[in-house]
């Protein structure tokens, strides 16, 4: 019953394709770069599960390797949102006044441009690398985390249990630290599934565009706009990787969803 | 109500000036020239060249002077020259905007109609198999990134049954058959990834009315199912729904951007793009002002209406910005 109260397919997809793209090396059957121009736009077969681009390279090794820079992307970028959205949240929270309101309004002015928008703004300013990207998703991203953050620190602060801690005479930063903190991690563990989900789409529209990583090396969006640019000469090249997308992306949602239902129900049986 | 008026504009002239100034510093504070990006590949530049162009530019003016000079000239209707083709932005802008705005009507149309069929059929059975259907359905569109929608679209209507052009734009003053044939996959495309939001919201909110006493009693009357789904809930609901449909009006603006890209579209999203890869700044600007001010304009006017239609969601929107 326990087991069956914990166990969730989206949990399971999601650490699924966290697993393999990250084992790419081990489990890509050609290497993601070796041409074989006697090969290309092979359709799927068991020699190539999921056949092969316009050079004629192995498409099931290509998703492997390309997963494994998206993923990569969307864990940093969901680490930087959730660490600076964690502090502006909190700090907003804790201090209120004026310092509440400098830092929610520059929080909602953030959210009022447009996510991709402010993501071209930056990418055309500082260019696109695997360092680059996760930082600008992460950013973009963090207001949304700010905000939540804050919400569930007045929510603790307000608690009975808090009164009585601080009534001991403990310190704030300590009280912030060892009960406040644990206690809104279950809420920032929904806002992180939420955030993976975002970085993977945003790193696949950035890319699927042109500006986000430059080939010879692939993410899933590369991988999408190179099928996109083929989409006359064959469908799978297309196909596969919009695929892999939708379904980390829908794993990511439906995990967070999951989360917050079961915070909501476990408030409510309180 | 004039106060709620007044507070609300105020707010969200704060929001969206503070906005327009992240996105200035932005480009400015982030590393990257705008000169070098516009000499491209020249080389043999000498110093006193490249201090020409920034001069020429204003870009060796304090930090703040170039913010003033900027937002005084777009109050304006000036939002400069492009720093690579040398147009005026105003210019570039308005020549793309009637086009995103069409897309924009026909996606915010159709995901009207799309929520008003899917959510009265949702709660005709909560729970029921429709219901998780259409629920499942939510969760897989809210998931699916738009582009993948149109490369779904493309591979069935151009590439198999080869019914519709995958690329390209026909202006409606030209020829309104074509421009129409054009915009139907770009506008399905939109809608498809709008409706979802809408669906979800309309739902709940028609599901709470539905437990109200004033349906017990429409019940207890002797109403007929569908005279009460379309005479009292579906109208009861729409209300709280106009505040999500204003935002989505506000996300489909910047929505379609990558939309309009994909299909070919010379609407102001292809025009951002087009202006991130060549760092056209000027363009960015230009386009980001005026995607944030609709934005913010957008569901502005939507919360107004709100307020105007159902005084009780100003008191509420009030004590939300106190919490």
């Amino acid at each position: 019953m326990r087991f069956k109260k914990r166990f969730s397919i989206s949990g399971f997809i999601v650490l699924a394709i966290v697993g393999i793209t990250l084992s790419a090396p081990l489990l890509s059957p050609y290497d993601p770069y070796g041409i074989d121009v006697g090969e290309p736009f092979l359709g799927p077969s068991w020699t190539h599960l999921m056949g092969t681009d316009d050079l004629g390279r192995d498409l099931f090794s290509r998703i492997l390797y390309g997963g494994r820079i998206t993923v990569l992307i969307a864990i940093a970028a969901t680490i930087v949102a959730l660490v600076i959205g964690t502090l502006w949240g909190m700090v907003a929270g804790v201090q209120r006044g004026w310092v509440d309101e400098i830092l929610m309004r520059t929080a909602d002015a953030t959210m009022a441009i447009p996510q991709i928008l402010f993501a071209l703004v930056c990418v055309s300013a500082v260019g696109s690398s695997v360092i680059s990207l996760p930082i600008i998703v992460g950013l973009l991203l963090s207001p949304t985390t700010a905000r939540m953050a804050r919400t569930a620190v007045v929510v603790e602060l307000a608690s009975d249990y808090v009164v009585a801690a601080r009534a001991t005479g403990l310190k704030k930063s300590r009280l912030i630290m060892t009960e406040v903190l644990p206690n809104i991690a279950p809420q920032l563990l929904v806002q992180l599934s939420i955030n993976a989900a975002a970085a993977v789409m945003m790193e696949a529209s950035l890319s699927f565009i042109g500006l986000g990583i430059q080939p010879p090396d692939a993410s899933w969006g590369t991988l999408m706009l190179q099928g996109y640019g083929n989409l006359w000469n064959t469908n799978w090249y297309v196909f596969f990787p919009a695929l892999v997308v939708t379904v980390t992306i829908l794993a990511f949602n439906s995990y967070g969803e999951r989360i917050r239902v079961s915070l909501d129900s476990r408030k409510s049986s309180t | 109500m004039g106060r709620y008026l007044l507070r609300r504009a105020l707010s969200s002239s704060i929001v969206l000036a503070t906005s327009l100034i992240l996105v200035f510093l932005s480009i400015r504070i982030l590393p990257g020239d705008p000169v070098l990006a516009r000499l491209g590949a020249a080389t043999k530049v000498t110093p006193e060249a490249l201090e020409a162009l920034r001069e020429e530019a204003g870009l060796d003016r304090p930090l703040l002077a170039q913010l003033f000079s900027w937002l005084s000239d777009a109050l304006r209707g000036d939002l400069g020259v492009s720093y690579i083709s040398q147009f005026p932005v105003t210019q570039l802008i308005g020549e793309r905007l009637p086009v995103t705005f069409e897309l924009t009507f026909f996606i915010i149309v159709l995901s009207c109609i799309f929520a008003l069929i899917l959510a009265p059929l949702s709660i005709l059975k909560p729970g029921g198999i429709l219901d998780r259907f259409i629920g499942t359905m939510t969760s897989i569109g809210l998931s699916i990134p738009g582009f993948v929608v149109g490369i779904i679209f493309i591979l069935i209507f151009s590439l198999t049954l080869q019914w519709l052009p995958s690329l390209g734009f026909v202006p409606i003053k030209e020829n309104i058959g074509q421009n129409l044939q054009l915009m139907i996959m770009p506008s399905i495309t939109g809608a498809l990834t709008a409706t979802p939001y809408l669906v979800r919201y309309l739902r709940a909110s028609m599901l709470e009315i539905k437990q109200s006493s004033f349906i017990r009693t429409a019940e207890g009357k002797g109403l007929s199912d569908s005279r009460i789904m379309f005479r009292h809930i579906l109208p009861n609901s729409l209300v709280p729904t106009l505040t999500m449909l204003g935002l989505i009006v506000g996300y489909t603006l910047s929505g379609v951007i990558i939309i309009e890209y994909m299909f070919g579209l010379p609407g102001i999203g292809s025009l951002a793009i087009e202006g991130a890869f060549k760092r056209d700044y000027a363009i960015i600007q230009g386009v980001s002002l005026v995607i944030i001010s609709l934005f913010i304009l957008t569901t502005l006017c939507f919360d107004i209406l709100c307020g105007l239609v159902d005084p009780r969601l100003r008191v509420a929107k009030d004590r939300q910005n106190e919490i």
